[in-house]
């Protein structure tokens, strides 16, 4: 087929189009109204991890997202139109031919082209360019054809010069629609074809097999265009525009005819042979409303690219296994808490005496006269111990007794006596057991599904808490607890207690009282008086302490504060203290990661919606042009 | 040497470098390696293993490379002299490897085991397209016309029409490509005028040269006006950066340029095109002076380039190794912290208890037996009240104990705190599906949590038995050391008799007559005792931190160390990848050594008779005739 027939069948019917709506130029703040949260997203801190690609990914795509809304921005949008493909298939051959003239350096050595060739209309300024362009060699020219549109020719992509292909890759964003230009040698490569691959989503493809008359050898077997189509087809590029070219000799041709005005045709072209097609299709076929399209069709990849990426990094729900953690965290830390109780009881078991000694002490405190002046020497005695081993320089044994760590307080002080305990047990047991807890827990979240690394640095920094300090409190309070239901006891005990306080209050006096009162009755009312001898008078103190030991017995029949019977309550008491520290502590993280990680997954889906919105938007607005080929499925 | 010998190791060679290679398949970042690997692994298969199996030289392999489209088939066709390969326009046609036989029964084809790999022959005739793992054998037809004494320039060699490398579907066929490649004595690499600086083709240039094959370059499609300049052009580009040969030389690469031909010229390789003909075979026939020579220098370079290569060959495994020491290290840690939890949890606290009966049994042990025990028992009385005020002191002044959790508890919470910490970092560190860590955190709960408690509860009871075990014979020791000797005993037994005695006879003597003064009686009986008591608790506290030492050894020993050593080596047990890859990496630079002395013994074998013998060392191929 001729390539003028074929143009005409390319070129959308020109008259039936209205003048064009100011798309563009709408669509630009929308895309700036996208970005501005894109990058606000991905400067903010956010506890679900991004992976480095994604990352790289999302910032690739709010660059890009500026990029458009700049270049729609304006009254005539430029279409970029850029060569891709391996050394020496003749992309700047085929840009020479095009211009007509040695614009792009072309010879046999490879790879020929290091720097990149734009070639645009010279109404154009420079600075109108993307910044990428404005630092390639820039050509000018004065076709009308191609007013709008902005030729790149690039460097290779598979020579060994490497940097090249990241002078490629460096540029492809700005592109709009790509010729990928292949020759009978390679139309068929993996790094141009895997380029293809990874661009195709993102911009218009148009094809160029260049180098035609090597293809049309007469040799059997499939003919390279009719294999790259059919690839293509597998592609889901059901009807791609391909070009089959021989650019050098348009471009010989271009060179022996002087003066100006279009070159004229070579003589002795191959079959099929399609230049004049393809320089018709970029001057003529691309009209305004072609331009529109592509860049519309451009933004609507990147809405929807971005929508794709957005659903890959959109954090899960995790409310479900928040829950689930936190009911299994629950059952651990209430064991914890009872390793962590008996650790702490078992701590103070060196100090029973003391604590005893405590407890006999503020049980006194009710009583009074007779019964208090007992008590006060009875205890003494019993306790001479609690004081006497602080006064005795014991030297290395006291260390040993107690495990080499502890140095006893000096004076007997509720605080700092617990505050040492908390640390001997802290240092022996609980500072290990912490750190080890933390894993466990971690652990058993990962396996309920709620993946470790976003528990553990709040895990982490609940376990970096002064827990020694924690610790004291929690034992100060249950000893105080037991204390207070000690002195403050309830139902029966409180009866008994009443009343045991009450005898003991009165009647060591009223026994003194009656005995010295039947003394002096006798020696008084009695004739003759009955003299008292040594045992009566030794009576006025017998009575009164048989009756004062005979309560004392009773009390501690009833109301014992041995240690025993306090140990069984106080370990009860640190227990639930420290169960309640423990969830205090650990677990609200499940559900406020769980919360802070719904938040960010309502950003994302703010994020989408918008995108979503603009996306529809443009889909109202997509209008009857012919670029459908240029994008496959 | 035994031929089968050789055989068994040359082929567990190259199983492993296959194996290698699939490993590295199967990792994405690793897949650009698996093409040297496989380059290694056909050296050693189709190269090395024959030539020590004592195979014939004859034939020797050119093997036709290049990018897709270079005119790989044209140079076949044109060192052929006939048109027996398709030249296709479709890029990336060829798809399977294709040998030329010149014709005549000039040799007999290769038939060893482990001849070309996995690549089977095709028996029937197949299109160049066929997709498969196959290579096809074809012979070149005697020309017509040719008189009875026609003899095929290259009748020694067989010629390898091989696929490309660089199109898209080449990834599927290029491992048939280094099968070929490996097995090769000359190379020739097509280049043309588009491809000839093209990335992929160098790359497998440099890899072909250090592997020490000789290569004969063949620069097509240029203008015939260019190709001086070309030529130029291309040794200053290419060939000026190629590597070293495996023997540190420079290697020299011959340019033959063919330009772009005509029809006619590129049909008639032995009318139209033979002056470009006879340049390639002259160039090829220069770098084979004789059979046995070629063929020598072939095995010896590839097998200097395995051992150099060697190293980095194995560096694919370097990552895995890296994590599978990183695991180790992490055991190493866990175990640390396990063994510091029980020392500070458990042993700071413990006071062996259990150890105070056996220091009474050695107080006992010093008092009369028999009828002493009379005398023993009032000075038992006597030392009444000095017991009661020792006692009541005692209780005043000592404090209890600090309650211990129990050892199960102890040791049972450190396994679990190491379980876990292992775990949650094999949970943090899961990366890729291949990873070490990440298959470790997959089978973490399955297996490896389960099996090291059922591990640690089995060692835990034989551990429980050692230590109680432990502290009697350390017990007993004490008591029967005292008990066995009776000349000590009875010595001490009576020493302590005596100082009873003297005691209370100077009591008697300087106190007399008797009065109050004889309440000393008592206390000095009780000083003689508490002495002899504080030497018994001198010698039973010794005993007593000798077994808290050797309980630290005892849970070390049966406990942690075993446990350790489970642990560190559970991934690289049952069956795994990381198994194999260990054996892999022990076995092969071993084996590539002693492969690299066989073959210099056999070289020198070869090469020294046969500059003795002048029979031998006429050179077999024929001059090149057109």
């Amino acid at each position: 087929m001729s390539a003028d027939e074929e143009s005409g069948s390319l070129r959308p019917p020109l008259a039936e189009l209205g003048p064009p709506q100011p798309l563009l130029r709408t669509l630009a703040p929308l895309l700036r109204g996208l970005e501005r949260p894109l990058r606000a997203w991905l400067d903010s801190r956010r506890k679900f991890p991004l992976s480095m690609m994604q990352r790289a990914e999302l910032e690739g795509l709010a660059d890009d997202l500026k990029r458009h809304s700049d270049t729609l921005d304006v009254e005539k949008p430029l279409l970029v139109v850029m060569l891709m493909g391996g050394t020496g298939v003749g992309k700047s051959t085929l840009l020479n031919a095009l211009a007509g003239g040695p614009i792009a350096q072309a010879s046999f050595t490879r790879p020929t082209t290091r720097d990149p060739v734009v070639y645009f209309h010279h109404s154009v300024k420079s600075e109108r360019l993307d910044p990428a362009l404005r630092v390639c060699r820039l050509v000018q020219h004065d076709r009308a054809g191609l007013e709008q549109k902005v030729i790149v020719d690039t460097p290779d992509l598979d020579s060994n010069d490497l940097t090249n292909r990241d002078k490629l890759i460096a540029l492809l964003p700005v592109a709009d629609i790509v010729l990928y230009v292949g020759s009978q040698e390679k139309y068929h490569d993996r790094l141009g074809w895997d380029l293809f691959k990874e661009q195709r989503q993102r911009r218009a493809f148009a094809f160029v097999l260049n180098k035609w008359d090597r293809c049309v050898t007469g040799e059997s077997g499939v003919q390279p265009d009719e294999d790259l189509l059919a690839d293509l087809k597998a592609e889901g590029f059901q009807n791609p525009l391909l070009f089959r070219t021989t650019a050098q000799l348009w471009l010989d041709a271009a060179k022996t005819h002087s003066g100006s005005g279009i070159p004229p045709k070579p003589v002795d072209l191959p079959a099929g042979e399609q230049f004049g097609l393809l320089r018709n299709w970029l001057e003529l076929g691309l009209t305004r409303l072609e331009i529109e399209a592509v860049k519309a069709r451009g933004v609507g990849q990147l809405l929807t690219q971005l929508t794709r990426i957005a659903e890959t990094i959109r954090p899960p729900d995790l409310s479900a296994e928040a829950e689930k953690v936190k009911a299994a965290w629950d059952r651990t830390l209430e064991e914890e808490a009872d390793v962590q109780a008996d650790v702490l009881v078992g701590t103070l078991e060196p100090y029973q005496t003391e604590v005893e000694h405590h407890f006999s002490v503020e049980d006194q405190q009710r009583f009074r006269g007779l019964m208090a002046a007992y008590l006060r020497v009875t205890t003494r005695l019993r306790y001479a111990g609690s004081g006497l081993r602080d006064k005795i320089p014991f030297g290395g044994l006291k260390g040993k007794l107690l495990g080499g760590r502890v140095d006893t307080p000096v004076e007997w002080n509720l605080g700092a006596f617990v505050q040492e305990c908390a640390r001997t047990a802290g240092e022996r047991v609980l500072d290990q057991r912490s750190t080890a807890l933390i894993n466990r827990l971690l652990v058993e979240a990962e396996a309920k599904g709620f993946p470790l690394t976003l528990l553990t640095d709040p895990a982490t920094s609940a376990g970096r808490l002064d827990w020694r300090e924690r610790m004291t409190l929690a034992v100060i309070e249950a000893l105080a607890e037991v204390e207070h239901q000690a002195t403050n006891p309830t139902g029966f005990r409180r009866l008994v207690r009443g009343m045991l306080s009450w005898l003991a209050n009165t009647l060591p006096e009223v026994a003194l009282v009656a005995t010295v009162g039947m003394l002096l009755w006798n020696f008084f009312v009695p004739t003759p008086s009955v003299t008292p001898g040594m045992f009566e008078m030794a009576l006025v103190v017998l009575i009164p302490l048989v009756v004062i030991v005979t309560l004392h017995l009773l009390i501690l029949l009833l109301l014992p504060v041995r240690w025993p019977a306090i140990r069984h309550e106080f370990r009860k008491q640190l227990g639930v203290r420290m169960a309640a520290e423990l969830s205090r502590a650990y677990l609200a993280i499940p559900g406020e990661v769980s919360a802070a990680i719904t938040d960010e997954r309502k950003q994302v889906d703010a994020l989408v919606a918008e995108a979503k919105q603009v996306g529809d938007w443009l889909a109202e607005r997509q209008q009857a042009a012919r670029v459908a080929e240029l994008y496959g499925k | 040497m035994q031929p089968t010998e050789h055989r068994s190791a040359v082929g567990q060679l190259a199983d492993d470098l296959r194996w290698l290679e699939d490993h590295c398949r199967r990792q994405p970042d690793l897949a650009a390696q698996a093409g040297t690997l496989r380059l290694a692994s056909a050296l050693t298969r189709n190269v090395i293993g024959p030539f020590l199996e004592g195979q014939p030289a004859c034939p020797l392999h050119i093997c036709v490379v290049g990018g897709a489209g270079a005119g790989k088939s044209t140079v076949v066709n044109f060192l052929a002299g006939d048109k027996v390969a398709e030249a296709n326009p479709q890029a990336g046609f060829t798809r399977h490897p294709t040998a030329f036989l010149p014709p005549g029964p000039g040799f007999q084809w290769p038939s060893y085991i482990g001849f070309m790999g996995p690549l089977h022959r095709l028996t029937s005739d197949k299109p160049a397209d066929t997709d498969e793992d196959v290579y096809a054998v074809k012979r070149i037809p005697v020309p017509s016309g040719a008189n009875e004494k026609f003899a095929h320039p290259l009748s020694e060699f067989v010629i390898w029409d091989c696929p490309d490398m660089t199109t898209w579907a080449s990834e599927g066929y290029v491992a048939r490509l280094m099968e070929v490649a490996a097995l090769s004595d000359v190379i020739v690499y097509v280049a043309s005028d588009e491809r000839y600086n093209d990335a992929v083709p160098t790359e497998f240039l440099h890899l072909l040269v250090k592997a020490g094959k000789a290569v004969v370059v063949a620069l097509t499609k240029m203008r015939a006006q260019d190709a001086d300049a070309f030529i130029a052009h291309f040794k200053q580009e290419i060939l000026g950066r190629l590597p070293k040969l495996p023997t540190g030389e420079t290697p020299a690469v011959p340019v033959v340029a063919i330009p772009h031909m005509s029809i006619a010229e590129r049909t008639d390789p032995t009318g139209a095109g033979a002056k470009y003909r006879v340049q390639l075979l002259n160039q090829i026939l220069v770098q084979c002076e004789s059979d046995d020579l070629t063929r020598a220098r072939t095995v010896t370079n590839a097998a200097k380039y395995l051992s150099t290569a060697g190293d980095g060959l194995l560096d694919v495994a370097r990552r895995d190794l890296a994590e599978l020491d990183s695991w180790k290290q992490a055991v190493n840690a866990g175990r640390a912290t396990f063994e510091d939890r029980y020392r500070r949890e458990y042993l700071s606290g413990e006071q062996f208890r259990r150890f105070d009966r056996f220091r009474e049994r050695l107080t006992d042990l010093l008092e009369l037996p028999g009828t002493g025990r009379v005398l023993g028992g009032i000075f038992w009385a006597l030392r009444s009240p000095y017991r009661w005020t020792r006692d009541y002191v005692f209780g005043l002044v000592a404090r209890p104990d600090v309650l211990n959790l129990s050892e199960q508890t102890v040791l049972t919470g450190a396994l679990t705190g190491w379980l876990d910490t292992l775990q949650a970092e094999a949970l943090r560190k899961a990366g890729t599906q291949q990873s070490l860590w990440r298959q470790i955190a997959v089978r973490f709960d399955s297996e490896l949590g389960p099996q090291a408690r059922d591990r640690f509860a089995t060692d835990f009871r034989t551990f429980e038995l050692k230590e109680s075990e432990d502290l009697e014979q350390a017990g007993k020791a004490l008591v029967d050391g005292l008990e066995k000797n009776p000349a000590l005993l009875y010595t001490l037994r009576g020493g302590k008799f005596a100082l009873d005695l003297t005691t209370i006879g100077s009591v008697v003597y300087f106190t007399w007559p008797p009065g109050w003064f004889l309440l000393l009686i008592p206390l000095g009986v009780s000083a003689a005792h508490q002495f002899a008591e504080l030497a018994t608790r001198a010698v039973a506290e010794g005993a007593r931190h000798r077994v808290r030492s050797h309980r630290e050894s005892l849970v070390t020993g049966s406990l942690s160390v075993p446990l350790t050593t489970w642990l560190a080596e559970w991934p690289t047990t049952g069956g795994t990848s990381f198994e194999k890859l260990q054996q892999v990496l022990r076995r092969v630079p071993d084996a590539i050594r002693t492969m690299e002395e066989r073959v210099k013994a056999k070289v020198n074998e070869i090469t020294k008779p046969k500059d003795e013998s002048p029979a031998l060392s006429a050179p077999t191929p024929g001059a090149p005739t057109t």
